[in-house]
């Protein structure tokens, strides 16, 4: 059974409609990245789901039950906010133990479960603190506690890590997948940032426009985002697009970048002269001084060794600036001047300029 | 940042002394009066020594003044406890009234709730007599005429905008996702007002209540006009007691001391938030 | 994907807020009764005395004012008492804010023990004043005897009775201003006047060109706030002289009362009424427009 099932979710504001009909169907335990640009509209989803926010149309199913009418307090999810929301004139205890206290839970039962989520938590020693009192990494795992004390079977996180400082993002990124599976619930968390989605969602639903432009499993969507938009929104830095008009030669599809002719996937000659976009990941372009077979010329504008890779800014012929990354910053010769960029036809992704859809022409 | 030189510094510390004689003298000269007899009142030059009696003290609280032409009966306490019953409970019933209001305002954007607001703070700027010269009529013939009840009643143009509009502003303070939170996490709205909204607010629930308080028992023309001398408070009965006792000046400051005590002991304890409060939340101190 | 076609909902209606400002409004619904009975007075021809006159005249009782000098000079005293309270009170309010400017004890002391004029009654503050300025016992009486004045008659004598009532208003009402300016003048930034000192220039063009403009919005707040209390005074010129001697302190609101209560004249006490409310609402129209800006900054700065 579907714990979680949305059904055209639609929501305007004055500003204009920010929801245009999502859907959505997760499965008991599994967590479902829901990640887009900012201002999307990921949050108003969340609190249309926890039910503080009213929607216009659709409808919503939580554990095979239609909520789209219910209050929030008899909905029985469990929720993080961005901002941590923590109760100022309670103790850490008093906000975890906060979910279980409203269905009359026992002080022993509560003290027994804020104490287990809080050593799963690590948080035990700050219990009897106020909010104020805690580090915003401290105020992060109370929410966090607050949300999963209760053991809810729906847990919603709205950005949990976006206001906790690099390290402890970086830790919770690597705790909180085993912690988020260990509960049994199932998740819906919202971020912006597109490394936090891959490592912690089961899928990624991908909010675009107003509704989910893709839904898949995190690899599926790296490698076969379904539009540009989707291609644009995954990698640092993110995809080269190139427009292109392929043309049938006796040797299969080719097109022309910077005046070199080079090979296309088989399947882009039975389209000539359509107008598409070639989008290349910078680490699937290969720059070399020598000249290959299906490699096109560029000018190396600029070398940036960072810390596990080399972007380099490539200039196309017609004057497109594209990026390259190369694997380690060991490459010390690597100088501006001309060289030759080539990628593997195979594995390039290649989208309808017009409708901005990927078309399948991977080998 | 600011060098000042002796000369500055002796200017302002007179100017300081100046301004302080001018506020503090009244109050001083009428707190001394009230410990001196009549004949210490009337002694020419003013001295500020003498030996303090407590007598007017006395003859307030016992209600029985002793004269040379016999015994007086002073009504003055009884006009302490009405401007103590009627101050509180109008500030009790302001709250219970204001408070949801102010949250109604504070959280929910609702039809007319803009308009509503604003025609209760405009009662604030209102000639009183416009409204009491009517309602006395109206009073009268609904017998709500000199009672508690309708004093009361009126008391809530000075109380209602007060609270509303201050504890309004801290309701609008408190995260909305605070109180989601509460509610997501299955407590009911009413649980989740009186557990999450009412104790964050509650140092503007407590500032306003005090001013109210002070703004109430200051009042001077409502109950002038709508209530007879068993109802009134002291801004009135001591005018009163002024025309009543004429010559008993020792009384009559006595009675000024008890009458002002509890508003200015009030005004040092809600200091903090006095500008907030005078300002109706336009300036926070 | 499939995207099934789902009516759209019929919007819950929100109750809840009406439920809980509705008692609060009608506890003040009625109120307003009154104030429309008082519109519909000021038309008539109304004297408690004969009620058989009770006929409705239009705008008579505002016509008559027209060449009645007794209500000209109801506005005049009524102006004249407004401008001298509200500027004597914002000159000195403003001069003491800045005296107090600097966050001393010394300085938080003097102010707070400033608020207890503001804090003590109207009326009673008018009592004290009173008995301050009696002719046998009065310290201040005394005192102008001393400096050699005599025959100073205070609040009796025509000659000295709107000095005196604006004197006793000016005490209860000065800390009023001070408290709202000084909380303005701590709120601004200090850069500006860092930047001033550094460059040496002289206070005087820092006072005018700096602090004033900056302090504008604080200052026509609280001015306006004043404005709107004193064209109604009552609290002190009632208790003190009840608009004597003679004519002398006839203010708006005390000559309307003295027409309802002595001369039984309701139409045209609440004729005058009117006339005064459409001033004030004049004025606290321009006052909320005031108020709702500095109370956004205020909440901007929290």
């Amino acid at each position: 059974m579907a714990q979680i099932e949305l059904r055209s979710l639609t929501k305007s504001y004055k500003t204009g409609k920010v929801l245009k009909g999502v859907s959505l169907v997760a499965e008991q335990g599994e967590i479902v990245c829901v990640f887009g640009p900012s201002g999307v509209g990921k949050t108003v989803l969340l609190r249309l789901i926890a039910g503080v926010e009213e929607l216009d149309a659709g409808a919503i199913f939580l554990e095979g039950r239609d909520v789209t009418d219910a209050p929030p307090e008899t909905r029985g999810v469990g929720i993080a906010f961005q901002n941590f929301a923590l109760f100022p004139h309670m103790t850490a205890f008093d906000n975890i133990g906060s979910a279980l206290t409203a269905h009359g839970a026992s002080a022993s039962i509560i003290k027994a479960k804020v104490e287990k989520v809080a050593a799963l938590l690590k948080i035990t020693h700050v219990l009897s603190h106020l909010p104020r009192a805690l580090s915003n990494g401290q105020k992060q795992r109370t929410a966090l506690a607050r949300a999963l004390a209760a053991d809810p079977k729906i847990v919603l996180l709205d950005d949990p890590l976006r206001n906790v400082d690099a390290k402890l993002r970086y830790e919770m990124r690597l705790e909180l997948p085993s912690l988020l599976r260990a509960s049994g619930a199932t998740v819906l968390y919202v971020t912006q940032d597109y490394k936090e989605a891959m490592a912690i969602g089961d899928r990624i639903a991908v909010l675009v426009d107003g509704r989910f432009e893709q839904i898949a499993a995190p690899p599926a969507i790296y490698r076969g985002p379904a539009s540009v938009s989707v291609a644009r929104l995954f990698g640092d830095p993110s995809i080269n697009l190139i427009p292109i008009k392929p043309k049938a030669t006796k040797d299969g599809a080719v097109c022309e970048i910077g005046g070199a002719t080079v090979s296309l996937a088989e399947i882009h000659a039975a389209t000539p002269g359509r107008s598409l976009l070639l989008g290349l990941r910078p680490e699937s372009l290969n720059v070399s001084d020598q000249q290959a077979p299906d490699s096109f010329p560029v000018e190396v504008m600029a070398v940036t060794p960072l810390n596990e890779k080399t972007v380099l800014l490539l200039r196309t012929h017609d004057g497109q600036e594209i990026f390259a990354s190369e694997a380690g910053v060991e490459n010390e010769t690597r100088q501006p001047g001309p060289a030759f960029a080539r990628f593997d036809a195979t594995r390039a992704l290649v989208f309808d300029e017009a409708s901005g859809a990927r078309i399948e022409g991977r080998a | 940042m600011e060098h000042t030189s002796p000369f500055e510094r002796i200017i302002r510390g007179v100017l300081i002394a100046a301004v302080l004689l001018f506020f503090l003298f009244p109050i001083l000269w009428i707190f001394l009066m009230s410990f001196q007899t009549n004949e210490q009142v009337l002694r020419i030059p003013p001295s500020l020594f003498f030996s303090p009696t407590t007598i007017n003290y006395t003859s307030l609280v016992t209600g029985k003044l002793q004269t040379a032409a016999g015994s007086l009966d002073l009504a003055f306490m009884r006009n302490l406890g009405n401007s103590v019953l009627l101050s509180s409970v109008s500030v009790a019933l302001a709250l219970v009234l204001g408070v949801p209001a102010a949250y109604a305002f504070a959280r929910f954007k609702f039809p007319l709730s803009e308009d509503i607001a604003f025609t209760l703070l405009s009662f604030r700027f209102a000639p009183p007599l416009l409204v009491l010269l009517p309602l006395s009529l109206y009073f009268q013939a609904i017998g709500l005429d000199d009672t508690y009840i309708g004093l009361i009643w009126v008391y809530q143009l000075i109380a209602l905008p007060l609270i509303l509009w201050i504890v309004r502003g801290y309701f609008e303070d408190i995260s909305p996702d605070i109180e989601y939170a509460y509610r997501i996490a299955g407590h009911s709205w009413l649980q989740t007002f009186t557990r999450i909204a009412i104790p964050l607010a509650r140092p503007g629930i407590a500032a306003a209540g005090l001013l109210a308080f002070i703004f109430c028992w200051n009042n001077f023309v409502f109950a002038l006009i709508l209530a007879s001398a068993d109802k009134q408070p002291v801004t009135v009965g001591a005018l009163a007691f002024v025309t009543a006792s004429g010559i008993q000046y020792g009384q009559i400051a006595a009675a000024i001391v008890l009458s002002v005590t509890p508003t200015l002991a009030l005004a040092l304890f809600a200091q903090r938030y006095l500008v907030e409060g005078l300002s109706l939340g336009a300036v926070k101190g | 994907m499939t995207d099934i076609a789902v009516p759209a909902r019929r919007r819950r209606v929100q109750l809840l807020p009406y439920l809980l400002s509705l008692p609060a409004l009608l506890v003040c619904i009625g109120i307003l009764v009154p104030f429309v009975t008082a519109a519909y007075y000021s038309l008539l021809r109304f004297r408690l005395n004969m009620p058989a006159m009770k006929g409705f005249i239009w705008f008579g009782n505002y016509q008559a004012f027209l060449t009645d000098s007794e209500f000209w000079n109801t506005v005049r005293v009524s102006l004249l008492y407004t401008a001298l309270t509200v500027g004597v009170e914002l000159v000195l309010g403003l001069g003491i804010a800045m005296l107090l400017q600097k966050q001393t004890r010394l300085n938080n002391l003097v102010s707070i023990l400033l608020l207890l004029p503001l804090m003590t009654a109207p009326a009673l503050a008018a009592l004290m004043w009173k008995l301050m300025t009696n002719p046998n016992f009065g310290v201040l009486s005394y005192l102008v005897q001393l400096m050699g004045v005599h025959d100073f008659k205070w609040a009796s004598s025509p000659n000295s009775a709107l000095f005196t009532v604006v004197l006793v208003d000016v005490w209860v009402y000065t800390p009023f201003i001070m408290i709202l300016l000084l909380a303005g003048l701590r709120s601004l930034p200090k850069q500006p006047f860092e930047a001033a000192a550094l460059d040496g220039v002289p206070r005087r063009f820092v006072f005018f060109r700096i602090t004033l403009p900056m302090l504008t919005p604080y200052i026509i707040t609280a001015s306006l706030f004043r404005l709107l209390d004193s064209i109604q005074q009552f609290d002190i010129i009632y208790p003190m002289t009840q608009g004597g001697p003679g004519n002398t302190l006839l203010v708006f609101q005390v000559r309307a009362y003295l027409e309802f209560y002595q001369y039984t004249n309701v139409g045209r006490s609440t004729a005058l009424l009117m006339i005064l409310w459409a001033i004030t609402y004049a004025l606290s129209n321009l006052f909320i427009k005031q108020w709702l800006k500095l109370r956004e900054r205020a909440r901007g700065l929290a």
